[in-house]
């Protein structure tokens, strides 16, 4: 008797059906596997074998083979374990009466029959709802990523002898239950601006950058709070609306590190180490591509810790990514196109000694040296980067104002009126924040008063600024007239831009 | 370009490296004039007891007919002591016998004024030297080297008006720093670049003293804008007085160490500048009135908090002037851009 069931594959962050065709002749005992499957997979009879045995059902000593469709599709983890296992009880007759047609089976299987969590349920999901999938039975582990699927029926399943039971209708397992999305505030982290002392000007210059998804470079010495402000980064930015959850959800399952909410709901904060390889950033890996830093980033914030002690071909890697919010790898098994719209905050020392600008120490570098230290980074990747700001370690007792004590929430408000107007600009156009604008929507939404023209042609002058640095304090003036609520770049949002401004050479 | 006899001989004997510095004087001393010399040299080697070199000496004119094509060919002329602009007042105790140059020759003509500094000059520093260079350029050529720091403050003041004279220590076709290359051909297009080296040479340690004789030589004064203790702009300064030029300095802070030098000149007697008025005034030159734009009400509160402290952060500023930091950001950017005040590192602002 054949038995067919279905499964699924992934590619990135698509899921792909996979028939499971289980036939049982009579003949001498053997297990055939064909249709391209990887010693993973392959290695699966061993554990459907016990987990059949262990849960007291019957592994058919004839001539079995399983194949899996399509055939030109490489099947590769211990995903198929559940689906190989239920095919064969199928074909075995020792499912007589169960209806399995439409019914996906996910999840790796335990020598005593446990059903164990696989990565990337999520994706596998979503991908099979649009092809018309509405049930599921799934590892109960996975349960928490798999609640948010609205629309489907999901068992989740403990283990094997669960899964038969429910199928001949002995005991039939509960559904999930949908969970509603409900935004995280505040969350887990301790970070928010009200604990980070003084710094007025550069948490100003943060939600600058958060409100017009500019990218930022803090500089300044060593222990004058970089980390710490660019930690706050995600507690500014805007709600992670549902979709956008999903997607990042799907992305940190499909790499396995999906926390226990089971989805994501606060916005990423990556800061991988400098001496990150560029596969860890981007991605890669020789069968699987997992995900690399920058997608793990995904809508938050990627922090570039020391941002000249990185590889410059790291850095490099980044300049694509930046600009077209997603990455491509290719390998051999094929090519893998990840989603990777971060905002990227680096952080650097504003020369090797760090003490450059310092209050009190004396920096002891030549300029040839601070040049060689700030060559590390490349002009193409500065281009990129609309803001910087200095951090400083100046003491801030002297100040008595405290209305740079605002917490994160309150600054957040600001922000998300301003997207609001990035929002209502954009609609007809596919651009969401000032950061994405090209020469064309520059010339059409940041019209400049012949004052502001005549500014910023005298900033040109005197500080030699290159015409890109012209786009970027545009563009950056166009972010400070928004949360001014303004409708023309005024004059002082251009100064203040330009007090922000990024030197070409660093 | 056309060059006398005695020139012609001029640019042979300074191209020679069969003689060392000393001993070419010595035979234009033993010789009645340079195309004297070049004519029979053979005659006059007795005074160095160097009668053997005669004979590599056979192929002079052509060697001569070669290097002037070679210097044509790059764009660079010579000037010799003997040429009619060879500045009068760098006829010193060892004047340079050729000096290469490429760009607007008419330079030398200019009465010309010395800018210097070391390559680490506090931010202050270089902006006023900026500005007292652009504001020199007016009545005098100004003469500096290619460094980082004090030298590139005097070039950016000076190029807007193009009356600015680069003396390198090394040949006109090679570049110390070789990240200013882009300055030095800058400088080129519109002023003039000196050097008393063949082109190919490269910088070398006694060169930059070497150099800093005729940075010295052809100004009427020398500012020094930062000097550390054993800075090469001191060389520089203490050139000027052997030659009875005029000495300038920035005043410092006690204990600061780019300044050290700039103190102890003042100790010694040279002329206290704060601004420009102090340079002009012993030229007799007219000071003209502020050109910078006028301040507005916020501007010029910040800038007396500024003034009254000298050195201070943004922050401290806003908080002093009782202006919201963002907006100070904005206000302090406009000041920088109308040439009031100068970035410091560290968000930290001082007057100019």
């Amino acid at each position: 008797m054949i038995a067919k069931i279905i499964c699924y594959a992934l590619n990135g962050l698509d899921g792909i059906p996979v028939e499971v065709e289980t036939d049982v002749n009579k003949g001498v005992p053997a297990y055939d596997m064909v249709g391209l499957p990887d010693a993973a997979v392959k290695e699966s009879k061993e554990r459907v074998r016990s987990a059949l045995k262990n849960s007291g059902l019957l592994f058919p000593m004839n001539k079995i083979t399983i194949n899996f469709a399509p055939a030109d599709l490489k099947k590769e983890g211990a995903s198929f374990d559940l689906a190989i296992a239920i095919s064969l009880l199928k074909a075995s007759e020792q499912l007589i009466g169960a209806d399995v047609d439409g019914i996906v089976f996910l999840g790796e299987l335990a020598l005593n029959g446990d059903v164990r969590p696989i990565s990337g349920l999520l994706p596998i999901l979503i991908s099979a709802k649009g092809h018309g999938f509405t049930k599921f039975v799934i590892p109960a582990a996975n349960a928490k990523e798999a609640r948010f699927l609205g629309g489907a029926e999901i068992y989740p399943a403990e283990n094997l002898l669960e899964i038969v039971k429910h199928l001949l209708g002995i005991e039939v397992i509960q559904p999930l239950e949908t969970a509603e999305y409900t935004v995280s505030r505040g969350g887990k982290g301790s970070a928010d601006l009200k604990y980070v002392k003084g710094q007025p000007i550069a948490r100003r210059a943060l939600e600058i950058a958060v409100a017009g998804g500019h990218n930022v470079l803090m500089v300044g010495p060593p222990g004058t709070g970089k980390t710490m402000l660019a930690r706050c980064l995600p507690t500014i930015m805007p709600d992670l609306a549902f979709d956008e959850a999903l997607e990042i959800t799907k992305i940190h399952s499909v790499a396995g590190i999906l926390g226990e909410e089971g989805i994501v709901t606060e916005r990423p904060f990556r800061t991988p180490h400098h001496t990150a390889t560029t596969v860890s950033m981007c991605g890669g890996g020789n069968r699987i591509v997992h995900p690399g830093e920058i997608s793990l980033a995904h809508g938050g914030v990627l922090f570039l810790d020391e941002l000249p002690e990185y590889k410059r071909s790291t850095l490099e890697a980044l300049r694509q990514p930046l600009e077209d919010g997603k990455i491509s790898v290719s390998r051999a098994g094929g090519t893998f196109t990840y989603p990777s719209r971060f905002m990227l905050c680096a952080s650097m020392n504003p020369c090797p000694c760090g003490n450059y600008g310092s209050a009190n120490l004396i920096c002891t570098c030549t300029p040839a040296e601070i040049r060689r230290y700030k060559r590390k980074i490349s002009g193409p990747l500065l281009d990129r980067i609309d803001l910087q700001v200095e951090v400083d370690n100046i003491s801030y007792d002297d100040l008595t104002s405290s209305e740079d004590r605002e917490d994160s929430a309150t600054v957040r408000e600001r922000v998300n009126v301003a997207r609001r107007i990035q929002r209502n600009r954009f609609s007809k156009y596919e651009l969401n924040t000032n950061a994405e604008m090209g020469e064309r929507e520059i010339g059409e939404f940041c019209r400049l008063s012949p004052e502001s023209e005549r500014i910023l042609r005298n900033a040109f002058e005197r500080m030699k600024l290159s015409a890109r640095a012209r786009a970027r304090i545009i563009k950056v003036s166009r972010t400070i007239a928004d949360l001014d609520s303004s409708e023309n770049i005024l004059p002082k949002h251009v100064f203040e831009a330009v007090s922000y401004r990024l030197d070409d050479k660093l | 370009m056309k060059y006398t006899e005695d020139e012609r001989a001029l640019i042979w004997l300074h191209a020679c490296t069969e003689f060392d510095p000393r001993e070419k004087i010595a035979l234009l001393r033993a010789a009645p004039s340079p195309s004297a010399l070049f004519s029979h040299p053979e005659r006059y080697l007795s005074a160095l007891g160097k009668e053997e070199v005669a004979e590599g000496l056979s192929m002079r004119s052509e060697r001569l007919e070669r290097f002037l094509a070679e210097l044509e060919e790059s764009g660079y002329f010579a000037v010799t002591v003997e040429s009619c602009d060879y500045p009068e007042a760098l006829k010193i105790a060892s004047p340079p016998l050729v000096m290469f140059g490429a760009g607007r020759r008419e330079l030398l003509k200019e009465r010309k004024f010395c800018i210097v500094g070391s390559r680490i000059t506090p931010s202050w520093a270089a902006a006023l030297g900026s500005r007292i260079a652009e504001r020199l350029s007016r009545d005098f050529a100004v003469v500096t080297g290619l460094a980082e720091g004090g030298d590139c403050a005097a070039i950016r003041g000076a190029l807007m008006s193009g009356k600015l004279i680069c003396v390198l220590p090394n040949g006109l076709d090679t570049c110390y720093p070789a990240a200013h290359a882009a300055l030095k051909e800058e400088v080129r297009r519109v002023g003039l670049l000196l050097s008393e080296y063949l082109p190919g040479e490269t910088a070398k340690k006694y060169s930059f003293h070497a150099r800093n004789r005729i940075l010295a030589g052809l100004a009427e004064g020398t500012l020094v804008i930062s000097a550390g203790e054993r800075s090469g702009a001191l060389i520089t300064a203490y050139d000027a007085v052997d030659f009875g030029r005029d000495v300038f300095a920035f005043p410092y802070n006690p204990g600061t160490a780019q300044g050290v030098g700039c103190n102890e000149l003042l100790k010694r007697g040279a002329y206290v500048c704060t601004g420009i008025q102090d340079i002009l005034e012993v030229y007799h030159l007219k000071e003209e009135t502020d050109v910078r734009q006028p301040l507005t009400e916020e501007e010029t509160r910040a800038y007396e908090v500024l003034q009254a402290e000298g050195e201070l952060h943004a922050a401290v500023i806003a908080d002093r002037a009782g202006i919201p930091v963002y907006q100070m950001a904005a206000i302090l950017a406009s000041l920088e851009l109308k040439g009031y005040v100068v970035k410091a590192g560290g968000n930290r602002y001082s007057c100019v």
